[in-house]
């Protein structure tokens, strides 16, 4: 029994560090520009695969690929933000779901198309046997994914306290007329944003991808995840994202070894329904 | 003050919506047709809570599924379809009420969320309670309704013609009671959330209780949607809960034109109709889709019945132009 809680517990630990990864992008997102980014799911989709283009066709190095994916989908999430977003600004929550649903329609059904619906598995250079801890059995992989989480996580913090754009970034989150005022670009700071979000989106693609496999419609679930989790930890809440992404992991861990494996998606749902029944104060944190 | 459609046009015009299964077209664009008044229904429901009101609902859907399965449900079981159909309507409405009762405390961005998390969730259920819903596999030999007087009528809907009326009907009324409603003091009020809420909050409008009102009259009507649906498809499986459809009712929402009352009819007949014949391009359908909903948010924001306006405007300017320069 124990040992069966170790081990859920350690599975929940890799899926929640992809989870908040990809909620620290969608909450930074909502939080700065009041985007609300259903591509999200799609964007680490995209990750997932670019990698794995690199590895398995190309032949290049993992971490390398890693990388390189990357900045692809934060290029991609850049275009998307200055053609689309950027003229939409003023224009309200409505408009931009409806311009993400659209990029997330776009890209999974051209992903499908191009790259078919058959799962595949993501090339690594670690070795396929599992470690054990105690009474924990672990794979390399998985223990990379959660180490690479966290860096990212703190050198994300890091970035965010100690940069230039990092401070730039905060002070549009806090107010953005004082911020343009001050001579913050405006502009900048949004596509930045876009474009970094989408970049945690792809390496918690990449992370992901590799400790299970790709696939075209991997984006739409994930995208409801990270939702579920923004709105756990409160909207446009840094380190609410990253607790509410390790909560879900390891309940869904929990709940899929424990309860029922069938239902395991809906644990999260109803979380969101019972935080909103008996602590809506909580999420109210920023009312519009 | 617009000028009033005198009776004899109205009836020409009913005349002609009643004869057009008499018309020469085949029997796959009647069905076109029978799918695009249950996906109209659906829209000018959705239009309420977000044309109207302004909220963005991402979980009408739901009631679809539940008003097809409650539909299909009692029918198997041995009720009458038009029992059914008027407890699908309920049924859906008593889910509205719960959903609309806890997601319209939240506004913006959490409405949207929480409103696709229930849809989510009922879909889940679906798929997994399979003892009452037999899960992936779906229901089928849903039966066909029937209208059995003694000695006068009897007939069983086995044509597409019948359901044609069937839907039609449902569609005429749907547009009846959305049309006196949003004519009406309520009407107003829901514009008057839209436009500002607070302002009309301050007038003493209880914006909860209009916006609740919105969402439940819509999903009842989306649940009679779900009903005829059902029945006509004579299948039903999980997908009758998937996003994808209330993808499409976004697109027809979006591009029919928001907010309106011909907008939402003309956008469903139009995006029911154009993934058909873009199966030419089957393969790219939905990645164009996805392409014309960006395109249409950037350039037609206002849909497609804001079209005649744009293009008068813009050849007004032109002239204009030509004439001082």
């Amino acid at each position: 029994m124990i040992e069966q809680f170790l081990q859920q517990l350690c599975n929940g630990l890799v899926m929640g560090s992809g989870y908040a990864l990809m909620a620290v992008g969608l909450t930074m997102i909502f939080g700065l520009m009041y985007v609300v980014n259903f591509a999200h799911g799609e964007l680490y989709m995209l990750g997932g695969f670019f990698a794995y283009y690199l590895t398995a066709l190309f032949g290049i190095n993992f971490f390398l690929s890693l990388v390189i994916a990357i900045l692809m989908v934060m290029g991609v999430g850049l275009i998307f933000e200055v053609f689309a977003l950027r003229p939409l600004r003023e224009q309200g929550i409505l408009t931009t779901v409806l311009i993400t649903i659209g990029l997330s329609i776009f890209l999974k059904n051209t992903a499908l198309i191009l790259w078919s619906p058959i799962p595949k598995n993501m090339p690594t250079p670690f070795s396929p046997i599992a470690l054990t801890l105690g009474s924990v059995y672990i794979t390399e992989e998985r223990i990379f994914a959660i180490i690479a989480a966290f860096t990212v996580i703190v050198c994300l913090h890091l970035m965010l306290q100690k940069t230039k754009i990092g401070k730039a970034m905060r002070a549009t989150f806090q107010n953005k007329e004082s911020a343009a005022l001050m001579g913050v670009d405006i502009n900048r700071v949004y596509s930045f944003t876009f474009a970094l979000g989408s970049g945690l989106a792809a390496i918690a693609g990449v992370l992901l991808g590799s400790v299970f496999f790709v696939q075209p419609t991997m984006g739409s679930l994930a995208t409801s995840k990270a939702f579920i989790v923004v709105i756990l930890g409160g909207l446009g809440s840094f380190p609410g994202a990253i607790g509410g992404g390790f909560i879900l992991g390891m309940a869904e861990s929990l709940g899929a070894g424990f309860i029922s494996t069938g239902y395991k998606d809906a644990i999260g749902f109803v979380f969101v329904i019972l935080i909103l029944l008996f602590m809506p104060s909580g999420l109210f944190g920023r009312k519009k | 003050m617009k000028k009033r459609f005198s009776y004899f046009r109205w009836f020409l015009f009913l005349f002609f919506l009643l004869s057009v299964p008499f018309l020469p077209i085949g029997n796959y664009q009647l069905h076109i047709i029978i799918i695009g008044c249950i996906y109209a229904v659906m829209v000018l429901s959705l239009n309420l809570i977000t044309g109207y009101v302004g909220e963005l609902s991402l979980g009408n859907v739901a009631f679809f599924g539940v008003g097809a399965f409650t539909s299909a449900l009692l029918t198997l079981g041995g009720v009458s379809f038009w029992v059914s159909f008027l407890a699908a309507g309920m049924v859906a409405g008593i889910f509205g009420s719960l959903i609309g009762y806890i997601t319209l405390k939240l506004r913006g961005a959490y409405f949207v969320i929480v409103t696709l998390a229930f849809a989510e969730i009922l879909r889940l259920i679906d798929t997994n309670w399979t003892s009452l819903t037999n899960g992936p596999m779906g229901l089928s030999n849903i039966p066909l309704p029937e209208i059995h007087i003694p000695y006068l009528l009897n007939i069983t809907f086995s044509d597409k013609i019948h359901f044609y009326y069937l839907s039609l009907g449902l569609l005429l009324l749907a547009l009846y009671v959305v049309y006196r409603l949003v004519n009406s003091r309520i009407g107003r009020a829901w514009v008057s959330i839209r436009e500002n809420e607070d302002l009309a909050k301050s007038i003493g409008i209880n914006a909860f209780n209009y916006a609740l009102l919105a969402f439940v009259v819509g999903a009842i009507f989306t649940g009679l949607g779900g009903s005829v649906y059902a029945h006509y498809m004579s299948f039903i499986g999980p997908d009758v809960f998937s996003f994808s459809i209330t993808v499409s009712m976004l697109i027809m929402l979006i591009m029919g034109g928001k907010g309106t009352i011909i907008g939402p009819i003309i956008g469903a007949f139009v995006f029911t109709a154009l993934p058909e014949y873009l199966r030419i391009a089957q393969l790219y359908r939905l990645s164009i889709l996805g392409i014309i909903l960006i395109f249409a948010v950037i350039f037609l924001p206002a849909g497609i019945v804001s079209m005649p306006k744009r293009i008068i405007s813009f050849i007004k300017e032109r002239r204009r132009q030509f004439g001082t320069s």
